[in-house]
């Protein structure tokens, strides 16, 4: 039984040890909130894809303490950024800027679906020309009438290229 | 024209394979670092060994320097000790500790206490080799924030007026040494 009590007793000590430690006092509301926010989207360098607030890295634990400290003296939440970001590069933040290299994050899915809509449109138009053509009674012009007798002839060598064995 | 059409799927997957293949070799460690090219911060920190001894980045010009990031509760600082001190010996390389200290726990009872660390460092250097000039004493990693060091071993190279000239992340071993460090550190040993 003493030893039980000796193992509950240590247990629920090392919670409140583990619970006074990271009691912050802030002066207002505000730098509160500021902490929470700047905590969550500041990355953590040594252990990847975990904010500071997250993680338990010695340089996590001092970037917490810097940030507290910051936001104390009355940083602004860009100021901050800019003090972590001067330290340890745009990697350490989680919304990284826009520059030369990652503009084509927004740039390149833009561009494709402005490629594949333009594809689209222009064979639309393609087969609107052909159906039109294909209506039209009278003959069409000789130029026309030539593309489209080698188109066909491209059908049938495709055709006959796609039987073969 | 529709010829052409049928390649695109294999170049996209080609292209997409490549790209994902480059991404298996590179080092998820690396990152870009802020350092490169300014000046070391300013501090005044004292001689790990001999704490009268103030240490400020103008005492520390006039030489290229390796600057190691490093602490004996770290395995892979104490296994590049060996490397590093034949460095010293056969390269004449000049290396400068940065002893980074952990946090101490005080609801564990743990305090910090020179005369013993100095005692510890002094017996780890001796059974795997010194490579050190001298050690500062990052009591608080004030200055290893302000390199933007995230964490032991690193290493930065500075030049003779004091400016940093690259930064690895991880240990220094034959590999790392000959073809990302030594070029580097041989340029600007080189200058007048």
């Amino acid at each position: 039984m003493k030893p039980l009590i000796a193992l509950l007793l240590l247990v629920s000590f090392s919670v409140l040890a583990d619970g006074n430690k990271e009691l912050l006092t802030f002066e207002s509301e505000e730098q509160r909130r500021l902490y929470a926010q700047l905590t969550a989207e500041l990355r953590c360098p040594q252990c990847q894809n975990q904010n500071i607030a997250d993680s338990n890295a010695v340089v996590a634990v001092d970037m917490r303490e810097k940030t507290h400290e910051l936001v104390q003296q009355g940083y602004s939440r860009q100021q901050v950024l800019d003090y972590m970001i001067d330290r340890y590069g745009n990697f350490v933040h989680y919304q990284p800027p826009l520059n030369r290299i990652t503009i084509w994050l927004w740039l390149l899915p833009a561009l494709v679906l402005l490629a594949l809509f333009l594809f689209q449109l222009k064979r639309r138009a393609g087969q609107t020309a052909l159906r039109y053509r294909s209506d039209q009674s009278a003959e069409p012009a000789p130029s026309a009438a030539k593309a489209e007798l080698e188109q066909q002839l491209d059908n049938i060598i495709d055709r006959y290229r796609s039987n073969k064995p | 024209m529709r010829k052409g059409l049928f390649y695109i799927p294999l170049v996209l997957f080609l292209g997409l394979s490549l790209f994902l293949l480059s991404g298996l070799f590179s080092d998820p460690r690396e990152r870009d670092s802020a350092i490169i090219g300014k000046p070391l911060p300013a501090f005044s920190l004292p001689d790990l060994m001999n704490p009268q001894q103030q240490w400020t980045p103008e005492s520390l010009k006039g030489e290229t320097f390796l600057l190691n990031v490093w602490g004996i509760w770290c395995p892979t600082c104490n296994a590049e000790l060996g490397y590093m001190s034949q460095l010293r010996n056969e390269q004449g390389v000049r290396i400068i500790g940065l002893y980074y200290v952990l946090p101490e726990d005080p609801m564990f009872g743990e305090v910090f206490d020179l005369a013993t660390l100095q005692k510890d460092v002094q017996s780890r250097l001796q059974s795997f080799g010194d490579p050190y000039q001298f050690n500062i004493l990052d009591r608080n990693r004030r200055l290893s924030m302000d390199l933007g060091v995230s964490g032991a071993p690193e290493h930065f190279i500075v030049d003779a007026d004091g400016i940093v000239r690259a930064h690895h992340i991880g240990d220094i071993n034959p590999q790392v040494w000959r073809s990302k460090l030594a070029p580097i550190y041989q340029q600007w040993a080189a200058k007048p």
